[in-house]
């Protein structure tokens, strides 16, 4: 699994995320077509995607930052709002809800004590709800930043969230 | 050189890799080393072969030996035994589930058998990181023969001819497609791949990718050679991080190899691909939406035409497929339109694979030729519901599509067929459900997808899918009205037609399909206020109380049992049901199918506490519920059963003067004279029917309704009104040669006869005809009376037997034995014993109930000599004599009356019918429930008063609330104490009451889900 920064950006251009970012915006093409590709790095870099940032990506690429903006909260993969240091997906599809992934959804938010959407106060978890990873056949499934833990009942939960520390 | 004797498949696919793949793999190079193997055994990490659920999954080749759920543990076993040795190892072998048979190669298994492979024909048999494997498996061939030998037309005539359709959901014609935007006159033009799997339910896309990502590599370029593209784009949801990584490793190695790129072996031919990876936004499956996303812009769909073929993305013609269609492509160039057109219907070729998901038991990905069967696709292949429940529907095509219900099961699945059921074909994904799915939640769980994922762009998708949701939460609520119904289905229509893209069209697709086959439970929800698949928690008590036939309050009276006050207990279950010694015995708990507990260990024991806290008291006379003073009013019962029972119980409490008659010499119906003694003493019986006698109820035996006396007869003498439920304790007999030949016997009366203490002579070979719980208590008798050699004859198999799996382990265990599948045609006498003329039998098609209906494959010559044959294939009322002395009353055909079982009434206005009479042959606790309704409609039609609750209606907290802060501990479940089978037929019961400590202990188990604070 990738490791992945969260710090927090900063306006200096001579800071190294802010670099590492530059860089793979000068390799693509650009203007409002390398948009979407920019952004996905910007949040692998960053972990959420703050106004200061959208408006240096759209400086970067050459487009309003209103037309930034409009992209990052029409999608749900792109946040504005900072993530704990792991990410507990719940996955909210069809054949996870049949097999119970309310009940999972209530444990998650009881033993984190947080509801979806929410990052708990020591920024070790953010609890996010997704509608389907394909991973059907192991219902209900919860993935942990790129892990896919499937088969998760209630009492499994504990033991599933101490791994991520 | 290496010689390469075995190869190990290993399953890389999402799930496997999820559920361990990854360490088993180095298990294996490990165990391979330290053995010497490594020159000779190769482990292959492939793509998902299908079997998700029982991953990580390997296949020794060239046997094929499959091997399910393998740890990194056993690979060591694996090794020295299978690879050494040359032993199977049988413990991690995959077992049939309906039969237990093991079995040992890949193609033994019906999950693979009955598919055909064409989209994941490489899927788990090549390596998808190395793109020699896919060049071995003729990879790359079908581009070359393109580029080399056939012009664009002929590839675009390719395509038509073969009848290949969108398998991304709409089923348009590939090859019309192509040939428009061949068409077009550009100066580029671009081909897209629609990877944004967005419909919860569907993973065959993701396989496809991470599995054999080049044939979708090679078809895209395929297809930019038939319509003059040189670049292509694939677009994949971020949340399949595996399948954008192989797909960009793929693409490398493409690249390398020359098969991509700038002049395409050696032709003039340029093509290139970009991936695009997805931000999480349902509409852009939507190709409009999903190009505008390419573009760099918001993923909002726009009005066509202008179609893609003409103005598609960049503004340039485009033609946009989905993965799995492209899949299929290299396999027609290869073997020919005509091969692929053989499979599958006349307007549906090819195969289509469906992800398989939900309360199945093979879960996975499978690929069948269209024109299958639903039914086929979920038994045969799927292997049925899980733990044993019933099949509800099928949900498919994900948002868009639509349920199909148990009757429509023979259905063939082609592009045509399923939208005339109210589905789509979609995108393949096939959500099987059983009983425990509330339908009308499900149907508000995808107006709630549908609404938080409409664009917004336009007005009917973005209000009206909001409006929908509401009312259909509101009705989850139990605030639902009947014009909210009205308005549902008004709107739903104007949705479909106005709005501008495919997502908006088919919005209101899930209620549409709810409410065409299933509105009873809308109805339920709005006007009953309950949710019978105990799901909607704001319509429910608890999960228990909202199964129970009889609404008992089984959260409160385990608490009480908890701290030990066995009354109160008592106390809140006669409240509901007036017989907890004879339901702590019989009862086959509706109430732990939906216990929360099952969840951590298993289902709280509640029949078992409750039969040790009626035991408690010799009588309950303090402890049922106050009586009402006398009204005066004259009620007769007839029939004195639980359901007669249950009614004369509450009538009495109300203050009316009741009167139970019975044609029978003992009050008790199919208590005393049906279920036998060594379940349920008669000695219980008598103890709570004594009770109902000393709080009033009067009772009138020998007395036969319609003969000795009729019920314009008893108005004369002041009955005002009257409950028929007089049961169905008349066996139905085939109409079969011998049947009424000495030594046959109907098996109710000869279950009666056993109840009243008759000496019944039996042969050492019995057999039983039938599969119930008649049947199965018949066997079981006739061992006590002497038989020998005891048969139970179905015509079903194991898993279709109406009766508690229990009851049968039972039988078994006694020594009697089960034949399935067979069923009998003639009996003859033949020197004092019995012939019998066999039939074998198999399952067909689907009836409406969703089984399998029995038919012949062979016989009548196989013959069988036994003693005694006792047929007990089902039982039917016999109440034509009421019917034909009281005016007014309507047969209903099958010896009962006609009468509306959620409300007792009846033709005769002050006439009310309940039980096995209306609803057929059924269990002591819906005959309570009968009894309920019939107490509540006579009240009503006496003392009129709609606000009245009723004892069972009244339930409420106990006065010792849960302890919220303790942690829930795990503690192993009570089992059924039954004694062994040495003891049996000595002792009259099979099972012991259980001890004080253990009836609290197990009372404590209880997760309280009647306390929502």
């Amino acid at each position: 699994m990738a490791s992945v920064s969260k710090a927090a950006p900063c306006q200096t251009a001579d800071n190294p995320l802010f670099r590492q970012l530059d860089e793979f915006i000068a390799r693509l093409e650009p203007g409002r077509n390398a948009l979407i590709p920019a952004l996905h790095k910007a949040q692998e870099i960053f972990g959420f995607l703050p106004p200061d940032l959208q408006q240096h990506i759209a400086d970067a690429l050459g487009i309003p930052v209103s037309e930034v903006l409009g992209v990052v909260t029409f999608y749900h993969y792109f946040t504005m709002q900072p993530r704990g240091r792991h990410t507990v997906n719940v996955c909210l599809g069809t054949a996870c809800y049949v097999r119970g992934a309310k009940k999972v959804v209530e444990a998650l938010s009881r033993e984190l004590g947080v509801k979806i959407g929410e990052t708990t106060p020591d920024r070790r978890y953010s609890l996010t709800a997704q509608r389907c990873f394909g991973a059907c056949g192991l219902a209900p499934v919860v993935m942990i930043n790129e892990d896919v833990h499937g088969r998760v009942t209630a009492k499994k939960i504990p033991s599933i969230l101490a791994k991520y520390e | 050189m290496k010689t390469i004797r075995t190869q190990i498949l290993l399953c890389a696919g999402g799930s496997c890799i999820s559920s361990g793949t990854d360490s088993v793999r180095s298990a294996f190079e490990r165990e391979l080393t330290s053995h010497g193997l490594a020159d000779e055994v190769e482990v292959v990490s492939t793509g998902c072969m299908g079997m998700c659920e029982i991953g990580p999954i390997a296949i020794v080749y060239p046997e094929g030996i499959f091997y399910q759920k393998v740890k990194a543990d056993d690979v060591a076993e694996l090794v020295e035994e299978h690879l050494l040795k040359g032993r199977i190892v049988e413990r991690l072998l995959y077992k049939r589930a309906t039969t237990g048979e093991l079995l040992e190669t890949i193609n033994s298994i019906d999950f693979f058998k009955l598919q055909k492979k064409i989209a994941l024909r490489n899927c788990g048999n090549i390596d998808p990181e190395d793109v020699r494997e896919y060049i071995a498996a003729d990879g790359y061939e079908a581009l070359g023969r393109v580029l080399t030998a056939m012009t664009p037309a002929q590839v675009v005539e390719e395509i038509k001819a073969s009848g290949l359709r969108g398998r991304g959901g709409a089923g348009f014609p590939t090859g019309m497609k192509w040939q428009f935007t061949a068409a077009e006159k550009a100066d580029c033009k671009y081909v897209v791949c629609n990877g944004d799997e967005g419909d919860p339910g569907a993973f065959m896309d993701r396989s496809i990718l991470e599995g054999d990502p080049h044939s979708v590599i090679e078809a895209m370029a395929i297809c930019g050679f038939a319509i003059g593209a040189s670049q292509g784009y694939l677009y994949v949801r971020a949340e399949y991080p595996l399948a954008i990584k192989r797909l960009d490793h793929a693409i490398h190695q493409a690249r390398d190899l020359g098969v991509l790129g700038k002049g395409i072996f050696g032709t003039g031919f340029d093509f290139d691909l970009e991936i695009r990876m997805g931000a999480g936004a349902f509409v852009c499956g939507e190709e409009t939406a999903l190009m505008a996303s390419i573009e760099g812009r918001r993923g909002e769909p726009r009005p066509k035409p202008p179609f893609p073929a003409q103005k598609g993305l960049f503004g340039k013609p485009t033609v946009l497929n989905n993965v799995e269609t492209f899949a299929c492509i290299p396999y027609i160039i290869l073997n020919g339109a005509v091969e692929f057109a053989k499979i599958g219907s006349e307007k549906s070729k090819g195969t289509k694979v469906f992800a398989l998901a939900g309360d199945v038991v093979n879960c996975g990905l499978v690929e069948v030729p269209m024109g299958i069967t639903l039914g086929s696709v979920v038994f045969d292949i799927g292997g049925g519901i899980r733990n044993n429940k019933r099949f509800k529907a099928v949900q498919i095509g994900g948002p868009s599509g639509g349920c199909i219900p148990a009757e429509h099961l023979n259905t063939p699945i082609t592009y045509e067929s399923l939208p005339e059921l109210g589905a789509i074909m979609g995108s393949g994904g096939l959500i099987v459900m059983n009983e425990d799915t509330c339908m009308v939640d499900l149907a508000r769980y995808f107006l709630d997808f549908i609404q938080e994922e409409s664009c917004g762009k336009c007005t009917p998708c973005r209000v009206g899918t909001r409006i929908m949701l509401h009312l259909v939460t509101k009705i989850c609520n139990g605030q639902g009205t009947m014009a909210d119904l009205a308005k549902l289905e008004e709107l739903a229509p104007q949705i479909a037609k106005t709005s501008l893209c495919g997502l908006g069209q088919t919005a209101p697709n899930p209620v549409l399909s709810t409410l065409r086959y299933f509105r009873e439970e809308y109805l339920e929800h709005i006007q009953e206020r309950r949710c019978r698949a105990g799901v909607c928690s704001a319509l429910m008590w608890a999960p228990c109380t909202n199964a129970c036939p009889a609404s008992v309050n089984v959260p409160a009276y385990m608490t009480y049992v908890a701290k030990g006050r066995f009354e109160d207990a008592l106390r809140i279950h006669l409240m509901a049901n007036p017989f907890p010694s004879v339901c702590g015995r019989v009862c086959p708990q509706w109430c732990t199918k939906k216990c929360r507990r099952a969840d951590l260990e298993g289902p709280l024991a509640v029949r078992l506490v409750k039969r040790f806290m009626a035991e408690q008291r010799q009588d309950y006379l303090d402890l049922y519920p106050a009586k009402d003073p006398a009204n005066g009013h004259k009620v007769a019962v007839i029939g004195s059963g639980p359901a007669g029972l249950t009614a004369a119980y509450y009538l009495v409490l109300r203050g009316y003067e009741v009167t139970v008659f019975e044609r029978q010499p003992e009050v008790g119906g199919m208590l005393r004279y049906a279920i036998p003694d060594y379940r349920l003493p008669r000695a219980y019986v008598d103890k709570e029917i004594d009770g109902l006698r000393q709080l009033g109820v009067a009772m009138r035996t020998g007395v036969e309704i319609g003969k000795d006396v009729t019920i314009p007869q008893l108005e004369t003498q002041g009955f005002e009104a009257f409950f028929i439920a007089s049961g169905c304790g008349k066996e139905t007999k085939p109409k079969i040669e011998g049947i009424d030949l000495p030594g046959v016997y109907a098996g109710i009366d000869f279950l009666e006869r056993a109840a009243k203490g008759e000496n019944i002579p039996m042969g050492p070979d019995v057999l039983v005809i039938g599969g119930g719980d008649s049947a199965i208590d018949a066997s079981r008798i006739a061992r006590r009376c002497g038989a020998r050699n005891v048969t139970i004859m179905y015509r079903r198999t194991r898993s279709e037997m109406p009766t508690n799996p229990i009851e049968i382990r039972e039988a078994e265990i006694e020594g009697n034995k089960v034949e399935f599948l067979a069923n009998i045609s003639g009996i003859r006498s033949r020197d004092g014993r019995l012939e019998v003329s066999i039939l074998r039998m198999r399952l067909g098609a689907f009836d409406k109930s969703g089984r399998r209906r029995p038919e012949v494959i062979r016989g009548p010559e196989e013959t069988r000599l036994v003693d005694n044959v006792i047929v007990a294939i089902g039982q039917q009322s016999d109440a034509d004599p009421i019917a034909q002395t009281t005016e007014g009353l309507v047969a209903n055909g099958y010896g009962g009356i006609k009468a509306d079982a959620k409300t007792g009434a009846t033709d005769r206005p002050n006439v009310f019918a309940g039980g096995d009479l209306v609803i057929g042959a059924a269990t002591v606790v819906e005959a309570i429930q009968a009894g309920q309704v019939g107490a509540r409609a006579i009240d009503q039609f006496l003392c009129p008063n709609p606000a009245r609750k009723y004892p069972w209606e009244t339930l409420a907290l106990p006065d010792i609330d849960p302890d919220l802060d303790a942690e829930v501990q795990e503690m192993e479940p009570l089992h059924e104490p039954l004694l062994n089978p040495a003891e049996r037929l000595i002792s009259v019961e099979v099972e012991r009451t259980v001890s004080p400590a253990e009836a609290m202990r197990e009372a404590c188990r209880c997760l309280r889900c009647d306390y929502k604070e």
